[in-house]
């Protein structure tokens, strides 16, 4: 939970270290983080099921280490539903054409397994940032 | 902690464990552990990774190296090689399947790596409703170093300096309109985010929005620092209630976080927003209306100047900037000006974000350097447009914008270029168009749109896009005339003019830019009354029925199969084709490859479904002619008893004229009966219709040859007052390659003559048949079926997608054991004592497309390889050839083409009294061609001889009279799958000439009928007709 103080500019620094540690997989901070994609593209998609899917997988593997988040739409619109998988030390991998099955296959071969299923994947690495 | 240089993961997997992974990872880590590798590798034991056959199983990472079938004596090599030389073992690797693709990496996907995020830099990677991973990538910083370190006028200083100019479609710079405010003494004064979007197909300011609302936030309260203003209001169109939802959850954290509100990061800077709720309408997104909705009244816009920047919201001074301007600002401040002006062009500085939608591969938002081609956007981020459909035109800019032809493609994208060329950058909507978009119709769909969105305020936008709304309408119904583009066209200046606000300004934009590029296609809905496109629903009516050329009102007689009223379905095929079994069997159906249906699932078997109402028609023996009466004196000669003068002479026949058709050979038919094989087209069949054809009063003399026999001067004088020349085009191509001249070299053409006039044809054990259409395909097949053939091998320099020969013969063939050898070009014929052995070929690949827009094979040198033959056949092509005619006859040739020149629309030659037409006219085309061209020459010979000039009507497309459709039960509709046509067992075809196709048996041919859309039912004359009139 966010703490409700009013933040001096030094404060930023402070927030934006803090969690960006928090953000990226290292030793012993999880294992992965699973971001699925959740613009008004990809919930019109089928978003909403894929995250059921990836949190019931998680919930009956009993993992207390895959971080997982949302974000809005990663541009590829007609790709959607979108999910971007990021294993500790590794690239992030981004799967399109999304299914709750897809999505289960996934969790087990490569958020588990730790091998990427090529036969789903967009694509590795991320966007240029300008 | 430790950090391990590498992983090696074993699959502790069931399959895996009892082939014997475990006793494998101990052996891993007492080697390891020997090497001295223990604090750099670590071995995992892993879950089933489904790879079960392969097993055990090691994945090393991060390399990705995949190991397999491992076994314990392996262990050693594996971690001396790839471990500690770092040479990965080849032999013990996973090697995936020949088409397995190495996984991409985003830097090499066209979409992603061409794009240059700037506002859209955290998408994907943050939760918009969490503030701190904004601030995690560097948000607020900006904020906190304009507040603490910059003055107002710096901040304008810099924000003029970087050269940005307002996302929102107009481009005025953002500096400019800022300092203007700025400078205005008077107080309160607001800043305005405006997210109405309205522009169809645009969705950049929502998904901005909903991903990353805080860019927004930082940069109005930067904007609002410079300019003195301590309120601000978020517009949003209320059809977004995601980015709404954002919106408030990063206000509401980003005030608990004293980043608005009071004394902002302690720097006393005061400034706070609200959140305005569009109320559904278009205009709102011009500033002047949505300040009026803002202030709780009608979004109608006002009179400027004076501007927002001096009298706003209530009178007071207000700046009102586009969602992507403000979420630019924060970028400029935090990097500087210089970096921002850095990317895009002189006049156009910084990215911009395109929603790239349509018929295009990747659709999506594009966030590109200004001044980035349309072409590197369509082809290279876009990917093309699907199913390799060809483009036709990009509409930029909405409803205010104008479109973007091929030609104009490698236009830069900035401000100005894009009005030059008669668009407009707009909100950055980019809709991609190909060729089965109907321009007009598009003009169409923008008029209603902007229409339905008039204010009403003024008179020219309110009446002038009602009424160019109902011009362009009417010429999509092919009602219009040519006055009608005109009066379009003076009407645009009229609203342009005297409108007051932007939206009816740019209303006639649409319109004007249509017609700038695609004039033609305007004046082809109002001469011809024809949609290119195939859009325009009450022009085209039935697509099959529309493309048609000699307009079978195909959808009509598949209704009433549908209704088992095969009768009723006989007579609908007959009056419009005097050569119904033929087309059955062999037509080239233009009406298939544009069924709607194919559209969404597979076309409807329309040829299929025609053989089946003739075969009935034949069994319940229908087929009653009755002899046609002589009711007008003249008499008319034809010269060819092909499709063409066959369709020809009934025409006439039907109109009361004596007719006589002279044919050279011994038999008539033309192509039908001496090209095509029986296995795809039995003589009977041909005979059937033939033989109506004769019961009807049509006069054959076979025998006769012109040139030979007679002369065109003996006709005349014979007393026939018109001829019409239909002889075909029959002449063989020569190859040009040594050796053709050899024995046993056949030209197909005279080798399937022979045949089927049953005239000895000498054919060795291999034969070999050089060309891929069907003519090369017939040929082979045919030759296969001789018992001396062994052997038959079709040579084509292509590959099989280029392959003219129809796609089921080529099949078909394949099955009966002909081969086909691709990207094959013969080099010289290979010759023994006069006789021919062989062909020398050469191996070719494909290169650049060539004028038929096909891919033009090269030839791999030093690829040479040789075919044996005994005998050769050449199928290469075929050309009209007139050796009949003497120079004293008075016709004109093409000299290229060796064609007969007509008028294109009276098909009179430079003779009088003489016309022609079919494949002596066009060169090698289809049989319901020649028919068609037959049919107009009977109409247009009939207004010869009438005195009258041959003007060709032109109507819409409309079936004789509206069959009712069929109740379908909820399986039925949504069925997608043809009917499949049964074929002669395999065993049995190449044993005789038996046709391969056995026709549709009735259970076949009523679900097939019921699967066809009726799309003629869909006119307003249809509904009519129907009594369903909405």
């Amino acid at each position: 939970m966010a703490e409700h103080k009013k933040l001096r500019i030094q404060d930023l620094a402070k927030i934006r270290e803090k969690t960006k540690s928090l953000m990226t997989i290292r030793e012993g901070q999880g294992r992965a983080r699973v971001t699925v994609h959740m613009g008004t593209c990809g919930i019109a998609a089928g978003a909403r099921d894929i995250m059921d899917a990836l949190l019931n997988e998680i919930g009956k593997a009993k993992v207390q280490d895959v971080i997982v988040t949302t974000s809005g739409c990663a541009g590829l619109c007609n790709k959607e539903p979108m999910a971007t998988v990021e294993l500790k030390d590794q690239p992030p991998v981004k799967y399109g054409d999304l299914t709750p099955a897809k999505m289960r296959k996934i969790f087990a071969e490569h958020v588990l397994g730790g091998r990427m299923v090529k036969e789903y994947v967009l694509a590795v690495g991320s966007e240029t940032m300008y | 902690m430790k950090q391990y240089r590498a992983h090696l993961l074993v699959c502790a997997g069931t399959g895996c464990v009892s082939s014997g992974s475990f006793k494998l990872k101990e052996a891993l880590e007492k080697e390891i552990a020997k090497r001295r590798l223990q604090d750099e590798v670590q071995v995992i034991a892993t879950g089933c990774n489904g790879f079960c056959e392969r097993g055990p199983i090691v994945m090393v990472q991060p390399d990705g190296i995949f190991y397999q079938l491992l076994k314990v004596e392996d262990v050693p090599r594996l971690v001396e090689e790839h471990l500690l030389k770092g040479r990965p073992v080849k032999k013990l690797m996973y090697v995936p399947p020949a088409e397995d693709k190495p996984v991409p990496k985003m830097k090499d996907i066209e979409f992603f790596k061409h794009q240059r995020l700037i506002v859209l830099r955290n998408r994907g990677r943050i939760d918009p409703e969490k503030i701190d991973e904004y601030i995690a990538f560097d948000g607020y910083e900006a904020l906190g170093k304009a507040l603490a370190k910059m003055t107002p006028e710096a901040i304008l200083a810099e924000i003029t300096a970087s050269g940005l100019r307002g996302r929102g479609g107009a481009g005025f710079p953002t500096g400019k309109k800022w300092a203007a405010c700025a400078v205005q003494k008077r107080s309160p004064k607001y800043i305005i985010c405006n997210g109405d979007e309205g522009d169809p197909g645009a969705f950049m300011d929502r998904s901005v929005l909903e991903a990353d609302p805080h860019a927004v936030l930082e940069g109005m309260i930067i904007g609002a620092r410079a300019i003195g203003a301590a309120k601000g209001f978020v517009y949003i169109r209320h059809e977004y209630p995601l980015a709404i939802k954002r919106i408030e959850i990063a206000i509401r954290q980003a005030r608990e976080y004293g980043l608005l509100g009071t004394d902002i990061l302690g720097t006393g800077f005061d400034f706070d927003l609200e959140i305005v709720q569009g109320a559904g309408a278009f205009v709102s997104g011009e500033e002047t209306a949505l300040i009026a909705s803002i202030e709780g009244q009608i979004a109608m816009p006002r009179q400027r100047p004076p501007f927002p920047a001096s009298k706003g919201i209530w009178g007071c001074p207000t700046v009102n900037n586009n969602v992507e301007t403000w979420a630019t600002v924060p970028n400029i401040i935090r990097r500087g000006a210089t970096w921002f002006s850095s990317l895009g062009t002189d006049t156009s500085k910084g990215t911009k974000i395109f929603s790239l939608v349509g018929k295009i591969n990747n659709t999506g938002l594009v966030e590109v350097p200004m001044g980035i081609s349309l072409r590197e956007i369509v082809y290279g981020i876009g990917g093309g447009i699907p199913a390799g459909r060809a483009f036709k035109a990009v509409q930029i800019g909405g409803p205010s914008g104008g479109c973007i032809p091929a030609k104009l493609l490698d236009l830069p994208v900035d401000y100005e270029s894009l009005t030059a060329a008669g668009a407009m950058m707009g909100s950055g909507g980019m809709i991609v168009m190909d060729d089965k978009t109907c321009m007009v119709d598009l003009a169409k769909y923008f008029l209603n749109f902007l229409r339905d969105e008039s204010c009403g305020k003024c008179v020219s936008c309110r009446e002038g896009t009602q009424r160019m709304y109902e011009i362009v309408s009417k010429i999509t119904e092919g009602q219009g005339t040519m006055e009608d583009i005109a009066l379009l066209e003076e009407l645009a200046v009229a609203v342009k003019d005297a409108s007051l606000c932007g939206l009816g300004q740019t209303a006639a934009n649409p319109v004007l830019s249509t017609l700038r590029y695609f004039r033609p296609e305007y004046e082809k809905h109002v001469v011809e009354r024809r949609c290119p496109a195939m859009v325009c629903k009450e022009i085209v009516s039935a697509p099959c029925q529309y493309i048609c050329p000699i307009d079978q009102e195909a959808s009509s007689y598949i209704g009433l199969i549908a209704q088992k009223k095969y009768a009723e379905a006989f007579q609908v095929i007959r009056k419009d084709n005097p050569l119904p079994s033929v087309c059955g069997r062999v037509c080239s159906r233009p009406c298939e490859s544009v069924c709607r249906a194919g559209e969404i699932g597979e076309p409807i078997a329309i040829r299929a479904l025609k053989r089946y109402v003739l075969d009935w028609a034949r069994e319940k023996g229908l087929d009653a002619p009755a002899r046609l009466p002589v009711t007008r004196p003249e008499k008319v000669a034809i010269v060819g008893a092909g499709p063409s003068g066959l369709a020809a002479g009934y025409e006439l026949i039907k109109k009361g004229f004596a007719v006589r058709i002279f044919e050279s050979l011994p038999v008539a038919g033309g192509m039908l009966r001496v090209t095509i094989p029986d296995h795809r087209l039995p003589k009977e069949r041909l005979q059937d219709d033939l033989d109506y054809l004769v019961s009807c009063g049509l006069n054959i003399k076979t025998n006769m040859t012109l040139g030979k026999d007679f002369s065109l001067d003996d006709l005349f004088q014979q007393g026939y007052k018109a001829v019409y020349l239909a002889t075909g085009a029959h002449k063989p191509l020569e190859m040009g390659v040594p050796g053709e001249e050899a024995e046993g070299v056949l030209q197909a053409l005279e080798y399937l003559k022979d045949h089927h006039l049953g005239i000895p044809v000498s054919l060795g054990a291999r034969v070999a048949v050089i060309g891929g259409g069907n003519s090369a395909v017939d040929a082979a097949r045919v030759a296969f079926r001789d018992k001396r053939v062994k052997e038959a091998t079709i040579l084509y320099r292509r590959t099989r997608r280029e392959m003219p020969a129809y796609p089921e013969e080529i099949e078909a063939g394949l099955e009966e054991g002909v081969r086909i050898e691709y990207l094959t070009a013969p080099v010289r014929i290979r010759t023994q004592d006069g006789r021919v052995v062989g062909v020398e070929c050469i191996r070719m690949k494909l290169g650049e497309k060539d004028a038929s827009g096909r891919a033009r094979p090269v030839p791999i040198p030093g690829s040479e390889f040789q075919v044996p033959a005994d005998t050769l056949i050449l199928a290469i092509s075929e050309r009209a050839y007139t050796p009949y005619l003497k120079e004293s006859d008075g016709l004109t040739l093409s000299p290229e083409w060796g064609t007969i020149i007509v008028d294109p629309v009276s098909m009179t030659t430079t003779r009088p009294g003489v016309f022609a037409g079919g494949d002596v006219v066009s060169g090698p085309s289809s049989v319901v061609e020649a028919m068609a061209a037959g049919k107009a020459a009977a109409r247009s010979i009939e207004a010869y001889l009438e005195g009258r000039p041959f003007v060709r009507v032109n109507e819409v497309t409309r079936p004789a009279c509206y069959v009712e459709p069929v109740k379908l039960t909820e399986e039925e509709a949504q069925n997608m799958k043809r009917s499949k046509m049964p074929h002669l067992p395999r065993g049995k075809r190449r044993s005789g000439h038996d046709e391969i196709e056995l026709g549709f048996t009735k259970e076949l041919a009523l679900k097939e009928a019921r699967r066809c859309l009726r799309c003629e039912l869909e006119t307003r004359d249809a509904k009519k007709a129907l009594g369903r009139e909405t």
